[in-house]
């Protein structure tokens, strides 16, 4: 060991006996960072990472978004296709969102069908877009009992470092937003419908909603926005769905038991997140 | 009964739905207005996706490609191999595609996987992982032609072996040709090369002045095939001290 450069060569150890830490015992080292009221990646319990949101960048869809919250990244695409209504719901379209996480998004993901992680993400989020009623069905009619627009609203993890369900929320509704439709005409004759790409109408979205996820660790430290080191150590996941006008759509809450208080001190700063994030879009 | 295409892991829409048809669909592509594709429109992002060990991302004109790779990690498999294995996998989004892909695996992803694998298995030393395997994941976002796409997931997948730190001969730079009518046309646009009579793709590696991977497809004569193989040759050479250079310059700012 030289004994010159002494500086160096200990700070290069010290970071890798960290690493090594933080990979054999990360309970351990979460609660140690915890305990100085901090967060491994330097952020205070509700703090929130930076988003960033990237619109209409893929011409191949009718409308996209690329979300980037601190390193989770996920891109979303519209396709619009013509189908036939339901018999019981003439009127209505079809909006059909899916969540894929792919291999390439994290190491934890193998190839194969989506996993039980990616098909509770699907369903939260068509729960979510149902539940808030942000776009009305009747407006996807082109004729009724004969053609209706679907979409199919599909998100693609590209990496995944935690949050993945504010993100793609996130992703769909600026994709949704992004989604221009071309004039459709039924013609009754001939029984099919036929566009024209010279005009091209934005879809009508009654309200604009924004997700916030927490995490409880022992049931005291509320850490906001968990990082994909955090997500499998906290013991409860609270989600908290709120519109632009600050009314609360949904609250998810799943892994154990909470206290009132601490559901109630989420659902407000969740609000004031809401706030923050409406300039964004 | 007929079998209806339900995926019970994902949420379902209709049973059938159409793409639209436009009714002035008619109108010919211009094929002559293009915008020259110089070489130093595709230069990988590296670092993108921070979960990998190594990681590159693509965008050209209506073409972006996401690449990861992990490894090298441990096979699954138990016979055991001398040396390592390389798996590509490559995933379409569903709306990469003018029309909307299902999100199953098919028959052209999987030719597409071993078009790249080909192109980029000769560089890498794999004598030096054994029982070991490196996955090559690419993810295409914007589609825009398969030769396109075999071409910079190709480069993409080279480029983040490179970012992992993998031990390769060389960097592999692809680059493809179509021929419409007496012209050929680099980097052609899915619209070309549906107009074209014959693509060629090839992959080399410029550092060692050797190919890696040819694909010809079409009509053309051995003359005609051996002019685009050298222009794509040329334009390969262009292409690997562009994305060399990146490289160099990401690694210098760590």
């Amino acid at each position: 060991m030289s004994s010159s450069s002494t500086a160096n060569p200990s700070a290069a150890d010290e970071t890798l006996r960290g690493q090594i830490f933080q990979r054999l015992h990360p309970r351990v080292y979460l609660e140690r960072f915890i305990a100085e009221k901090i967060r491994p990646d330097g952020r205070a319990f509700d703090e929130w990472r930076n988003v960033s949101v990237n619109v209409g960048s893929i011409s191949t869809a009718d409308g996209s978004a690329l979300v980037r919250m601190g390193d989770t990244t996920i891109v979303c695409g519209v396709k619009a296709e013509i189908a036939e209504p339901e018999l019981d719901r003439p009127d209505q379209g079809f909006l059909v969102p899916n969540i894929d996480l792919p291999a390439i998004c994290s190491p934890k993901f193998k190839p194969g069908p989506p996993t039980e992680e990616a098909q509770v993400l699907s369903d939260k989020l068509n729960e979510a877009l149902v539940a808030s009623g942000a776009l009305s069905l009747d407006s996807l009619c082109i004729h009724p009992g004969k053609a209706v627009w679907t979409l199919y609203v599909d998100c693609t993890c590209i990496n995944y470092d935690g949050n993945a369900f504010d993100a793609a929320l996130l992703a769909m509704l600026g994709a949704l937003r992004n989604t221009t439709l071309p004039k459709a005409t039924y013609d009754e004759e001939r029984g099919r419908t036929t566009c024209s790409r010279k005009t091209r109408s934005p879809l009508r979205l009654t309200r604009n909603f924004a997700s916030m996820s927490f995490g409880v660790l022992d049931t005291s430290h509320v850490l906001s926005d968990p990082t994909a080191f955090e997500e499998p150590l906290i013991d409860v996941a609270l989600t908290v769905i709120v519109d632009d006008r600050g009314e609360l759509i949904s609250t998810t809450e799943s892994g154990g038991a909470i206290s009132e208080e601490t559901l109630l001190r989420c659902i407000s700063r969740a609000k004031e997140r809401a706030l923050q994030l409406q300039k964004l879009l | 009964m007929a079998q209806s295409g339900i995926d019970r892991r994902r949420i379902n829409g209709p049973e059938e739905s159409f793409p639209p048809l436009f009714d002035d669909d008619d109108d010919d592509i211009e094929l002559k207005t293009r915008r020259g594709r110089a070489p130093g429109d595709i230069r990988p992002i590296s670092r993108s996706i921070s979960q990998a060990n190594g990681s590159a991302y693509i965008e050209t004109e209506k073409t972006k490609i996401a690449c990861a790779v992990y490894g090298p990690r441990q096979s699954k498999t138990t016979t055991y191999s001398e040396k390592g294995r390389l798996n590509v996998e490559v995933k379409f989004t569903p709306f990469s595609c003018t029309r909307r892909r299902a999100p199953i695996r098919d028959a052209e992803d999987r030719s597409l996987a071993v078009s790249i694998h080909q192109a980029i298995v000769s560089s890498i030393r794999l004598e030096l992982f054994p029982k070991s395997t490196i996955d090559v994941f690419i993810t295409i976002i914007e589609n825009d032609g398969i030769e396109g796409c075999i071409a910079s997931g190709s480069l993409a997948a080279s480029a983040a072996l490179a970012d992992a730190g993998i031990e390769m001969l060389g960097l592999v730079a692809s680059c493809s040709a179509a021929i419409i009518g007496d012209d050929i046309q680099l980097d052609p646009s899915e619209a070309e090369a549906r107009a074209s009579s014959g693509t060629v793709i090839l992959a080399c590696m410029p550092a060692l002045d050797s190919i890696t991977s040819v694909w010809q497809s079409g009509q053309m004569s051995a003359d005609i095939a051996l002019k685009c193989m050298e222009q794509c040759h040329e334009r390969c050479i262009d292409i690997h001290s562009i994305v060399a250079q990146s490289l160099l310059e990401h690694r210098g700012t760590n």
